[in-house]
């Protein structure tokens, strides 16, 4: 999906789209679960950031989409309003599959089934043993990135290494931020063939 | 004559006040020592937002522990979905934009490492630590803890940790001047019992990447002669020995310095090395890099510390 898109949907949620592409997103929505999928998750990480995860906040997207009908300014605040206003829009069938399976994804992302579990070492209730991988939806999208003054600087493959090699010997609070930074240093690696280094191929 | 309460008294108003701050460092302490064994002792499975520079990023962590041994798995949900996986020192990270992966297996993690956050009252002098109020964060009641530094060469972090777990659902880098560096929110966290070990395995098809590992070694030496004639208060020489690096042909001599909770890495190239990290400063995420040359070597310090921290180390490295 092409980065204009990605916009789109970010316009969207924040109630930035002209009317005209509005419609033209929510038919999409109707025939794109890629689509859908990515806006749950923009909302998702929307809600985070503004705090909002607490209480049904992933309820948003869905009021986004009633009011994108209505032609309504969408009811943040006026949350049981919105779900009576909600009630209406259910025989609107394309959309209404559409909101229900992004919402669903939201909710999906956002289960929080949460065990009343102890301190390590502790007596503890968990949940039961994971048998298996979640077969949780592949989520594949790229958040929207607000545009930044701050120069960007590629780090060099050799720098990966480095910052791979030092988090080895981090405190665990600060693991988990460097792991993250690696993973998500994304585009900004030159091509790995600049590197001397001893390699091997997978699979051969 | 009228009695005097005892509550009046000066005295002993300062000195329960004295130990009522006591008890609040201790009982802060405390909580980042359960917070330390929560991390790595918890099987759990979650999602979290990690914000950086106005940009967010959804990831997914799988952290197992079994008989004692600790495997993990972190995978960006979004754009090149790269993937870290670990097993206890032997770290994997899988980048499918370049179809490669990198390999990692520290040989010297000598318990002396492995004890390096040492949440201790040493780190007491140079960070505040600070319980504040009872939140919410991911439907779960947290804890607020404030470690504020006490100088410009560290950062600070604001952590809400589950109140039953101590995991840190969410966290923030702070600066010394209290600006949010980096942040880290959980959306969602389940904790079992157990995890089967196939859920840390790779999910994406590697047939066909190239694996950069650190060649075979020889032997390593033990004594490293270079040493930082200039480091922050309170950061202390944890290791000092030659590594192994992915992607290196050389061996590097590496030494570490920690002040209990941040740690700086200085690396020191093989002059044979031709180096790819670019001479000043240079970044990825929060932790920030510089780079120079001294007597023909590359010097790279690298931590998740403030700019003048790690050029301050880098910058003052003597041969012993």
């Amino acid at each position: 999906m092409t980065e204009q898109f990605n916009d789109q949907i970010s316009a969207f949620i924040d109630d930035e789209l002209p009317d005209e592409e509005s419609a033209f997103l929510l038919r999409r929505f109707e025939r794109d679960a890629d689509a859908r999928s990515r806006a749950a998750r923009y909302t998702m990480i929307g809600a985070a950031l503004r705090d909002e995860l607490v209480g049904s906040d992933p309820e948003i997207l869905r009021r986004r989409i009633a009011a994108a009908l209505t032609g309504t300014a969408p009811a943040a605040q006026q949350r049981p309003a919105a779900r009576v206003q909600w009630r209406y829009f259910r025989p609107v069938v394309g959309v209404g599959i559409a909101a229900t399976v992004a919402v669903a994804a939201i909710v999906g992302l956002r289960a929080v089934n949460f065990a009343r579990v102890g301190a390590p070492g502790g007596a503890a209730t968990l949940n039961a043993p994971l048998q298996a991988r979640t077969p949780e939806p592949p989520p594949s999208y790229v958040v929207p990135r607000e545009v930044s003054d701050a120069p960007v600087i590629a780090p060099a493959v050799r720098l990966t290494n480095y910052v791979m090699h030092h988090s080895e010997y981090a405190s665990r609070l600060n693991r988990l931020p460097v792991h993250s930074n690696v993973v998500g240093a994304g585009e900004l690696l030159p091509p790995v063939e600049t590197v001397p280094a001893k390699r091997e191929t997978a699979g051969e | 004559m009228r009695r005097r309460s005892i509550l009046g008294h000066p005295v002993l108003l300062v000195t329960l006040a004295l130990v009522a701050v006591d008890a609040s460092a201790q009982e802060a302490r405390s909580w980042l020592d359960k917070m330390n064994r929560a991390v790595e002792e918890l099987n759990y499975q979650g999602t979290f937002v990690h914000v950086l520079e106005g940009n967010a990023e959804t990831l997914r962590i799988i952290h197992r522990r079994e008989g004692g041994r600790t495997s993990e798995r972190i995978e960006s949900l979004d754009g090149a979905g790269r993937e870290i996986i670990r097993h206890d020192n032997q770290v994997q990270c899988i980048l499918p934009d370049r179809r490669v992966i990198l390999l990692e297996e520290p040989k010297d993690l000598s318990p002396l490492v492995s004890a390096l956050p040492s949440y201790s009252d040493e780190i007491e002098p140079h960070y505040a630590l600070d319980l504040h109020a009872i939140a919410r964060v991911a439907n779960r009641t947290t804890q607020i803890l404030e470690i504020k530094p006490r100088d410009a060469f560290r950062y600070g972090y604001m952590l809400w940790l589950d109140q039953e777990t101590a995991m840190p659902l969410k966290s923030q880098l702070l600066d010394d001047q209290g600006a949010i560096v980096e942040q880290i929110l959980f959306t969602s966290i389940d904790f079992h019992s157990q995890i089967p070990a196939q859920a840390i395995a790779a999910t994406i098809d590697t047939t066909g990447f190239t694996t950069l590992r650190p060649p075979e070694s020889s032997q390593l030496a033990a004594d490293i002669p270079w040493r930082a004639g200039k480091v922050p208060g309170g950061f202390k020489l944890s290791v000092a020995t030659q590594s192994q690096i992915a992607g290196s042909e050389y061996p590097v001599e590496h030494l570490v310095y920690s002040d209990g909770l941040a740690t700086v890495s200085v690396f020191i190239e093989d002059p044979h090395t031709r180096s790819e990290v670019s001479e000043g400063f240079s970044k990825m995420g929060s932790t920030n890099a510089f780079s120079l040359t001294l007597r023909g070597r590359k010097v790279t310090a690298v931590g998740e510390v403030p700019r003048q921290t790690v050029r301050t180390i880098a910058s003052s490295l003597v041969a012993e």
